[in-house]
């Protein structure tokens, strides 16, 4: 069965939301997409911290750019993947480096996946498309994903 | 050569400055200090002074002459001689004061023609004017030979020069025939041993006018002051040991005169006179003499010193000209072994070698690299690190013999405090016939104290031993020393200001790559992106307006390829290499399956031969494989059937493998440009591609410490061919 909670999308570049939307759309996923706009943002969402949440967002599926404004991605993956309740939620961190620190340190902090977001439109709409199809509608989340969902 | 010190050293061990007599050509009186008493007198004195001294009674003579000795000793003048009348005539005073007293030497003044002080004096001036263009030590001493005896009337004088080791050559010589001559001989250093030569070197002339002499003994022999036997050391009456008396019989001499040659402090060499018959040399002459000796002692140290300063002048012109040219090289030991020449005539030498961290780098005439080690392990076991000379490496270290035909003289300067690093230079042994004058090294009986009964010459072939070194070369060597240890030094600095100065700018290149790797690439991304929406979008487009939509497309695909090559370019040389065993097999297998991905319609022969294991980076390898497999797939793409071969071998060092194909080629006169970053060989419409990618593999197999080569023919396909180096087998990975 479909996992039908919301994609979280943090990004910061307008450009890049655009393009990760249609994406998205394009595999017609009944997900709805919420885009945050830097790290703090995300953590306000994911943490049900600041004024207009209070209750905290569980995401299908984090999509994370490394580099954002504010509060950077590996802090972000850092605060999410550290706080016992938000530990399971599948973070897949997206982004334009290739720096092996990165990758090392992200996969240190406990991401999902890492993806080099390619060049190629085409391979970039297909990367997309197997992310959003992967967490959305083909893993089973963890029994610990439902009950917070519930709750 | 020990056996030759044990000879004669009993000698040393004869009372001789307390021989308690004195020879009988004069007469020996000493007063008291204070009271002017007499404390001794020789046996002989009352009879050939006229006057009887007797043992604690003032000296009963003139009074005038008492009052002058009373001054001469308030004047605090050591020595004092005078001509005095006593009863029985006139007399030369010779006194000295000792801790013991005032010993007066009296020596009768006899009636010989050189009354006058004219004649000595002249020929004391004319001597100067004769030696004074004389160049060498040499001439010196071949001028003072004949003037002394001209001076003495003895039948030979000889100019007897010491060695370093105290033996003795006589080295210039005057006679009349009647003695052989000596010219040349060597003497071993035990035949005047140390306590002579220390008394020579205080008392400047002896005279012995007769070696048949009755001594006459000193009454009371032992000094009332401290208790002593009486020092005679000043006194020329001194009597002489027996054995050196029995010396000058073997030598069928019955006179002998020698007067030392003192040089800065140290004994250079004496002026020897002989005589077949008694010969009694007059105090005046004898002092004319001792004048002379000085003079020439003088004279043999300014030739000397000159000798060695004009040695030193040149030496450091050599010097200067070498550190020039060393500090123009990168390491000085290069900077030395471009320079032979230089190097080996900073110290006259024929072999010189330098020893760093275990490297041996030599010139000229040296022994084997592992004898040099050898040699660099002993030295850093020696007192004298910082510079080290010899002229006999055998006699110090009896190994050295082994390559003592190379290596007998042995200079070297340390160049490091912790490791055996050395420069070192070195003299070939010479082997030489030295003439000595008598077998130096026949057992001496050592119950009679005799010495060597015989004068025949005795010649010995001298091994394991090469041309000393001058001061001045060793001095030379030492200031070079600290020179090259500054460049050292100096070159470290620069060095590690250098690696700073090249940490920051690879810090400021990651930077910059980083940035580059987010900024540069997104815009790219966001073209080809866009540009496809648009395309999917507008679905009523032209074809020309399509074209011009792909266009943009694949120019910003192009670009951001490029940047990415870039990318892993440039973080290849900032990534460690982390090394394993690579199954090359399944790293072509890879790269074959990677490449044909996107291609159809191609019918291609591929020939994979079983491929030996690899040593490297495996992820580094597989982009080297990935490389070129599809470059061999790209250039292969106009001809009907590709057929691509992979083949592979092993060699002592190295694991090569082949990739060869039946493409395009290439012109080989390109061949240096192949493996450039952005170096095309071919147009950019003919076959897509950044020129990066053998840049990028050549790099690869560089960090492997392995090589890369090409070679083709224009439409003949294309060979490339890579090593790598095999595992080192007992190395642990660290």
């Amino acid at each position: 069965m479909p996992d039908l909670r919301p994609i979280l999308l943090v990004e910061d570049n307008p450009r890049d939301v655009e393009l990760t939307m249609a994406a998205l759309a394009k595999c017609q996923l009944a997900n709805e997409i919420i885009v945050a706009r830097d790290g703090a943002e995300a953590l306000d969402l994911l943490l049900g911290q600041g004024a207009s949440h209070n209750r905290p967002l569980v995401p299908a599926v984090v999509l994370l750019d490394l580099k954002l404004p504010k509060v950077d991605g590996l802090e972000v993956l850092e605060r999410v993947k550290s706080d016992p309740k938000r530990a399971h939620v599948p973070v897949v961190m997206l982004t334009s480096s290739r720096e092996e620190l990165d990758l090392v340190r992200s996969y240190d902090l406990g991401v999902n996946a890492f993806v080099v977001k390619p060049v190629d439109f085409g391979a970039f709409f297909e990367a997309i498309q197997d992310l959003g199809m992967f967490w959305a509608v083909l893993n089973e989340p963890s029994p610990e994903a439902r009950q917070s969902y519930d709750d | 050569m020990s056996d030759l010190h044990t000879d004669l050293d009993i000698c040393a061990q004869e009372p001789i400055q307390v021989p308690g007599a004195i020879q009988p050509f004069g007469a020996l009186v000493v007063l008291d200090t204070s009271t002017l008493r007499v404390l001794h007198r020789s046996a002989n004195a009352a009879a050939m002074l006229g006057v009887t001294p007797a043992i604690g009674e003032p000296l009963a003579i003139d009074p005038k002459l008492l009052a002058d000795v009373s001054a001469w000793m308030s004047s605090g003048q050591i020595s004092y001689a005078r001509q005095v009348t006593l009863p029985a005539g006139r007399f030369h005073l010779d006194a000295h004061r000792t801790q013991q007293g005032l010993l007066l030497a009296f020596e009768a003044i006899e009636q010989d023609p050189e009354t006058s002080t004219d004649p000595v004096y002249e020929e004391l001036r004319r001597f100067i004017d004769r030696i004074q263009p004389a160049s060498d030590v040499r001439e010196v001493g071949q001028i003072v030979a004949q003037q002394v005896r001209a001076m003495t009337g003895f039948n030979r004088t000889l100019i007897y020069r010491f060695d370093p080791d105290w033996n003795g050559t006589v080295i210039a010589e005057d006679g009349d025939g009647t003695l052989p001559s000596y010219l040349d001989l060597r003497f071993p250093a035990a035949d005047i041993p140390a306590q002579a030569r220390a008394l020579y070197q205080q008392n400047r002339l002896r005279l012995i006018p007769d070696a048949d002499y009755a001594p006459v003994p000193i009454e009371p022999p032992v000094s009332p002051v401290d208790g002593e036997k009486l020092n005679l050391a000043s006194v020329s009456l001194r009597s002489v040991s027996p054995v050196h008396l029995r010396y000058m019989r073997n030598m069928a001499t019955q006179a002998s005169m020698s007067i030392s040659l003192v040089t800065d402090g140290r004994l250079w060499g004496l002026i020897s006179c002989h005589h077949q018959t008694p010969r009694h040399i007059s105090p005046r002459i004898r002092s004319a003499c001792d004048f002379l000796g000085q003079l020439v002692a003088q004279q043999i140290s300014a030739r000397e010193r000159m000798a060695e300063i004009g040695q030193r002048i040149a030496l450091k012109r050599v010097e200067s000209e070498l550190l020039v040219k060393v500090a123009r090289t990168e390491s000085f030991q290069t900077g030395l072994t471009a320079n032979p020449l230089l190097w080996l005539s900073l110290t006259d030498a024929t072999g010189a070698a330098v020893v760093m961290a275990g490297e041996v780098r030599v010139t000229g005439i040296t022994p084997s690299d592992e004898h040099i080690l050898e040699l660099a392990a002993w030295l850093q076991t020696g007192p004298n690190r910082q510079v080290f000379a010899t002229n006999s490496l055998a006699a110090q270290w009896p190994p050295a013999e082994r390559f003592a035909a190379t290596a007998s003289g042995v200079l070297a300067v340390s160049i490091s405090q912790l490791h055996p690093s050395y420069i070192m230079w070195f003299r070939q042994e010479i082997v030489h016939t030295v003439t000595w004058a008598g077998d130096p090294r026949k057992p001496a009986d050592p119950t009679s104290l005799s010495p060597r009964s015989s004068f025949e010459q005795w010649k010995e072939l001298v091994r394991c031993k090469a041309q000393p070194w001058r001061p001045s070369e060793v001095e030379t060597a030492n200031d070079f020393r600290t020179s090259i240890i500054d460049f050292v030094l100096r070159r470290a600095e620069e060095r590690a200001e250098m690696t700073e100065k090249l940490q920051l700018s690879n810090k400021e290149l990651e930077a910059f790559s980083y940035s580059v790797s987010h900024d540069l690439r997104a815009p790219f991304r966001h073209i080809v992106g866009y540009a496809e929406l648009l395309r999917d979008r507008e679905t009523r487009l032209d074809e020309t307006s399509r074209r011009y939509l792909d266009t943009i497309r694949d120019a910003a695909l192009s670009a951001g390829r490029l940047v990415d090559d870039l990318l892993a370019f440039s973080q290849l040389n900032r990534t460690s290499l982390i090394m394993g065993r690579v199954d090359m097999n399944k790293l072509a297998a890879e790269a074959r399956a990677s490449v044909m991905l996107g291609i159809r319609d191609r019918r291609i022969d591929w020939h994979i031969a079983s491929l030996p294991e690899g040593w490297g980076d495996a992820t580094m390898l597989r982009q080297v494989m990935l490389n070129l497999l599809s470059n061999a797939v790209k250039y292969t793409s106009q001809r009907e059937t590709a057929v691509i071969e992979l083949d592979a071998y092993r060699d002592d060092a190295y694991t090569i493998y082949i990739v060869r194909d039946n493409g395009i080629g290439f012109d080989m006169r390109y061949v240096g440009k192949l493996f450039g970053v952005f170096q095309r060989l071919h147009r950019v419409e003919d076959f897509e591609g950044t020129g990066i990618g053998l840049a990028l593999t050549k790099r690869v197999i560089d960090r492997h410490g392995g090589w890369i080569k090409a070679e083709a023919a224009l439409n003949q396909g294309a060979t490339f061919t890579f090593a790598l180096p095999r595992r080192p087998q007992e190395t642990p990975l660290a």
